[in-house]
């Protein structure tokens, strides 16, 4: 019986050939994923284990800053000569390292990255951690030198001698690049201006007396620990303190969120490779049960037992994931090689030489290849075991219909309707939280039905897209829409491949639509002002750039924003982390704000806050509470409620509660903040574009902020909106890669299974290029069914994610039909794409050797 | 490229399709077989012809060669008055499709579409309209008025003969071959499409070449040729199905003679007992 699956399977490798390419996609980004992270794991390890001081002193741990305030948390540089006493301290050094300035050339481009990877200006000094070495020139020896990162030098063609400019908090001030220093460890794609230590606590932080953080070098064979702990007992608890373990912890975590990313995002191809291959597999072991159903049944004569049938179908499976699962994980390897060199292009140097392939990429690559082939071979293989003796007598014609419907329109119905209660209750729930946990099971739900019951539906649609085509196409129409109907599991399934991702972009782009309508609209409601100034990555920027905006001939009126972390505790016993956005006064005068209660004046007030509506009566707040809020540094106030506010969208940015106060009490709570926008209005008589020209030129020196009108503006949030489109785009073409790898393998196997009536139709005098397009319209007619399901499915799904959209203040309701269009067409071009080969085959096939063949 | 409107109208004979020097050969160098061997042939315009002889004799070579389904490796092949050696496969796709008509042993019909859709398929093709008198007279002649809407697999294995050969005629080509027709078919249903033939030719005025090796099905024939070793032998005019068993086994007699002969199989030698 082995002997037989043995010879069965190397008869059919060809066949399985598009099987095993999907097995292999999906092991592929698996271990590649794998693979990535665990390479960048050690990397970062070791980086931050061979770098960090034995104990750092740094700033008390504070409030999260999910929009940054621009401020940089320090410690009093006094703090080195106690810390330096402590017993078992060998060396401690004053470190100034701040990450959100901008360094710009001569030519006012900026030298580090645009993408947000940070630019950090930090104090020179040697150590055996220090993570470069001087390769040419000398250290920074006073004010105006500065030593520049070679990678960056490279790319930006810096060379010793030239001069920037450093445009940090304080100021910009220029520098002549007197050194070369180079990584001696993994760059981890920052930009790195290294500065003399007094210039670095004047310039960078405004102040002589200040640094970031101290670097603590314990004398040999004093425990991190132990040291750690005298320190503390020396300085009181003002600071934090962090030994080198501790802190390549919590730096591994800062980057871990970033490289988690990446590694969701592949497993996020894999998934999608997974799903659409399973159907593939299904539908190849269907196929090959079909055409070998003679010989199934000759088995089941010669005294084979069902359960050595469905073994051999099994094994053959087995087979199948195991050599595409090692193919796979090679592939994998090859991914991982090629998202090291991508991590290059964004400056992040890491090494393929130095590789890290885990104990649990194989066996993860070994799982995920064989348990998808397996899993997808079952129910095929159950029907080999059904197979009747008979069959062996009958030369029967291999239809393949198999059961009726019956079975999978009931549960496809009971699914359905279980989906569309889930997405009818998603749209009726108040809380986005109930909303959205409602959504995913209807999601899931109403996807599972659609597949169970893909063949009952590619029937009439089938029908009605292939309806023209007897008109159109004469007989060759008639028959390919025919072929198509002819074995609607088979149709479904590969249909179904397709559906998926389509059904996904569907929902996404009716998503993303809506989101942009809706800050479109919420921009032309609110935005009043002429022009806004910021940062297109949302960064603060210096507040140098807001006098230089002040001081242009022409300007009117302008208004700051600023943001600040706080802690509120509110009446109902919660305490809230989230961000206030603090406003100049004249709020009124560039942005429409809609009240409830209060006004402007009255949230701006010193010593006021307003907040959002909603936010206010889920926690039970009223104007003239008083509520206890903390800043930054433990800084402690109570503000005053003096504005609620009634707007679409309260929360956008991630700001929870809608929090907004005066600038004059952000600047009292958070010194050393920076703005995150300023709004320009033109003075009376000066005309808009005259001072949009002098505000360009005017910022010309500062490459880190644009000046953007209405419209421009409306434009940065379409294409931060657009960035998350793009992943998607991306994993939808992997769908799309597989789905045609289906289509090509269902066409191609019934091509072979048709093989004696295409014989006969070329004898009877079908030309091979109707005979061509007779293929090419079935898969065209598969391609644009599974694609049409796809989108009707995920419009629905777009409408419901919509409506918990609306929770969130996004109402409007937009449809992207150019976009939907586009996939309908590109469905008829990946049907005509899938077909090129096997009508191909199917137009060379010798036309006596078709009748002839068995 | 002629149309079935110049097709020969009754009563002025003449040859439908003609060979000189065929030849066929597989293979090449010392394991080179000639399954036609300059092989010289006329059909009989408005003749039923069969072609008889043991397996490997030939015949089928011949159908195909002369039926432009298969190239020839030297020699002439007139369809009419086209001669088809050295035609372009499109045109010889086009040939067949206007000009002859098919019957195969087995799988003759497209099991998606129904008998009438099946019938009329060659002239779908090539996107004419068929003759609906003579479509009608067809239908009637070969019984399948309650039929037409059927599918394949609804229709008895002699049923589908029956189409297959209505399929053949509605087109009214300027000939028809069918390779062993009643292969497949039980005695009753065989005579039945044999008779279907024969009144195709003598009262719609077509001509049919029928490979065979039944020789009562040779027996309703007007002219047998034999073949052996991809040459004709031998021909009987008004045959008789004894008589054409009797010179089947003189082919068994001689058979193991010549060498190099290809092998013979039992299963002619088998069914040439029957008959």
């Amino acid at each position: 019986m082995l002997k037989a699956t043995l010879r069965s399977f190397l008869a059919h490798k060809g066949r399985l050939a598009l099987s095993a390419l999907a097995v292999i996609l999906s092991v592929a980004f698996v271990a590649g994923s794998l693979i990535f992270s665990d390479t960048v794991n050690r990397t970062f390890d070791r980086l931050f284990a061979s770098t960090s001081a034995d104990v750092m002193v740094g700033p008390k741990d504070d409030l999260d800053e999910a929009v940054p305030s621009g401020q940089t948390p320090t410690v009093p540089a006094s703090l080195r000569e106690r810390v330096a006493e402590v017993e078992g301290v060998a060396d401690a050094h004053l470190d100034v390292s701040v990450d959100n300035v901008t360094v710009v050339d001569g030519d006012n481009d900026p030298v580090g990255s645009t993408t947000g990877a940070p630019t950090v200006a930090t104090n020179w000094y040697v150590t055996d951690r220090s993570p470069v070495e001087l390769t040419s020139g000398h250290a920074p020896r006073g004010a105006g030198q500065a030593i520049l990162d070679a990678d960056t030098a490279d790319k930006k063609d810096v060379k010793i001698g030239d001069t920037l400019t450093v445009l940090a908090r304080p100021g910009s001030f220029e520098v002549e690049i007197v050194g070369i220093a180079a990584f001696t460890t993994t760059n981890p794609g920052a930009a790195l201006v290294f500065l003399e230590t007094g210039s670095a606590q004047r310039e960078l932080l405004g102040s002589a007396g200040k640094a970031t953080s101290i670097s603590v070098t314990a004398d040999d064979g004093v425990d991190d620990t132990a040291l750690k702990r005298r320190i503390a007992a020396a300085l009181g608890s003002g600071q934090q303190l962090e030994t080198a373990d501790e802190q390549a912890d919590s730096a591994a975590s800062e980057l871990g969120g970033f490289l988690d990313v990446i590694t969701y995002v592949m497993l996020g191809f894999a998934g999608v490779a997974v799903l659409v291959g399973v159907f593939l597999i299904v539908n190849t072991f269907s196929m090959l049960i079909a055409q070998r159903t003679r010989e199934l049944g000759l088995l089941r004569a010669l005294g084979a037992d069902r359960g050595q049938v469905r073994r051999s179908v099994l094994v053959e499976a087995l087979l199948l994931g195991l050599a595409g699962s090692t193919l796979g994980l090679a592939a994998g390897v090859g991914l991982a090689v090629g998202l090291i060199e991508l991590m290059g292009v964004f400056g992040m140097n890491l090494k393929s030489a130095e590789m890290v392939v885990g104990w649990a990429t194989p066996v993860a690559a070994y799982v995920v290849g064989v348990g998808v082939t397996f899993v997808a071979a079952y129910l095929p293989s159950r029907r080999a075991a059904r197979v009747s003796p008979m069959a062996a007598l009958f030369d029967a014609e291999i239809a393949g219909v198999g059961r009726p419907l019956k079975v999978r329109a009931a549960v496809g119905c009971v699914v359905a309707v279980g989906g569309a209660a889930a997405l009818v209750g998603c749209a009726a729930a108040e809380k986005t939280l109930t909303a959205a946990s409602l959504l995913g099971l209807g999601i899931v739900l109403s996807l599972v039905a659609t597949v169970i019951a893909g063949p009952l539906l590619v029937r009439p649609v089938i029908r009605v897209l292939g309806g023209a085509f007897p008109a159109v196409f004469g007989p060759v129409g008639r028959m390919s829409r025919r072929n198509a109907l002819r074995n609607p599991r088979r149709t479904g399934a590969t249909a179904a491949a397709l559906m998926v991702g389509l059904a996904l972009v569907g929902g996404l782009s009716v998503a993303s639509a809506s989101m942009t309508k809706s800050f479109d609209k919420q921009i032309d409601a609110t935005l009043g002002a002429d022009f806004v100034v910021q940062n297109s990555n949302f960064l603060p920027f210096s507040p140098e750039v807001t006098d230089k905006v002040e001081d242009i001939a022409g300007t009117g009126l302008v208004v700051r924003q600023r943001f600040a972390p706080v802690e509120l505790s509110l009446p109902d016993g919660d305490r809230v982390e989230s961000t206030a956005a603090g406003y100049d006064p004249r709020l009124d005068d560039v942005v429409d704000v809609t009240y409830a209660a209060g006004s402007s004046r009255a949230a701006l007030a010193p010593g006021h806050i307003g907040m959002d509506r909603e936010f206010a009566a889920e926690h039970r707040v009223r104007v003239g509470d008083e509520l206890p809020v903390v800043f930054p540094g433990k800084r402690k106030a109570a503000l005053t409620v003096g504005a609620l506010t009634d707007q679409d969208m309260p929360e956008g940015f991630g700001v929870t509660g809608g929090l907004f106060l005066g600038l004059g009490t952000v600047e009292k709570y958070v010194p050393g903040g920076q703005d995150a926008a300023v709004y320009v209005n033109a003075a009376a008589g000066t005309d808009p574009d005259t001072l949009r020209e002098r505000l360009e030129k005017a910022l010309d020196p500062y490459p880190q902020v644009q000046v953007r009108d209405q419209a421009d503006y409306k434009e940065l949030i379409r294409r931060q909106i657009a960035v998350m489109l793009y992943l998607v785009y991306a994993l939808l073409g992997l769908a799309i890669v597989i789905a045609v790898l289906g289509v090509v393998n269902t066409l191609a196997l019934s091509v072979v299974e048709r093989t004696r009536e295409i014989g006969l139709l070329r004898a009877i005098g079908l030309g091979r290029r109707q005979l061509r397009r007779m293929i090419r319209l079935e898969s065209v007619v598969i391609a644009v069914s599974g694609a049409v399901l796809g989108l009707a499915l995920g419009l629905v799904w777009g409408v419901a994610v919509h409506q918990v959209l609306a929770l969130q203040g996004m109402k409007e309701l937009a449809f992207p039909w150019p976009t939907i269009l586009a996939v309908v067409i590109g469905s008829v071009v990946v049907g005509l794409a899938a077909a090129l080969l096997p009508a191909l085959r199917a137009s060379r096939m010798n036309v006596l050797a078709a009748i002839a063949h068995e | 490229m002629s149309t079935p409107a110049s097709a020969p109208s009754t009563g002025r004979p003449g040859t439908a399709a003609r060979a000189r020097g065929l030849t066929k050969a597989y293979g090449s160098g010392e394991t080179t077989v000639l399954a036609l061997d300059t092989v010289d042939v006329d059909i009989a315009r408005e003749r039923f012809t069969a072609v008889m002889g043991p397996s490997g004799s030939g015949k089928s070579t011949l159908m195909h060669c002369l039926a432009g389904l298969d190239s020839v490796s030297a020699g002439q092949v007139w369809l009419g008055g086209t001669e088809i050696t050295g035609l372009r496969e499109r045109e010889l796709t086009r040939l067949r499709r206007d000009r002859v008509g098919f019957m195969f042993q087995s799988f003759n019909l497209i099991p998606t579409l129904n008998a009438l859709e099946n019938m009329t398929l060659p002239m779908d093709i090539a996107g004419q309209r068929p003759d609906r008198d003579w479509l009608e007279h067809v239908i009637d002649t070969l019984g399948l008025r309650d039929r037409l809407k059927h599918r394949p697999a609804q229709l008895s294995g002699g049923q589908q003969q029956r189409v297959a050969c209505a399929r053949a005629l509605a087109s009214k080509p300027e000939l028809i071959f069918a390779d062993e027709p009643t292969g497949n078919l039980d005695s009753r249903a065989g005579l039945e499409v044999l008779g279907f033939l024969r009144e195709a030719v003598d009262q719609l005025g077509q001509t049919v070449v029928m490979v065979t090796h039944d020789p009562s099905a040779a027996a309703t024939s007007d002219l047998v040729l034999f073949l052996g070793d991809g040459r004709i032998v031998d021909d009987m005019a008004r045959p008789t199905a004894d008589g054409v068993l009797e010179r089947m086994k003189r082919f068994d007699a001689l058979g193991a003679a010549p060498p190099g002969a290809p092998a013979r199989s039992g299963d002619d030698a088998a069914a040439a007992e029957q008959g």
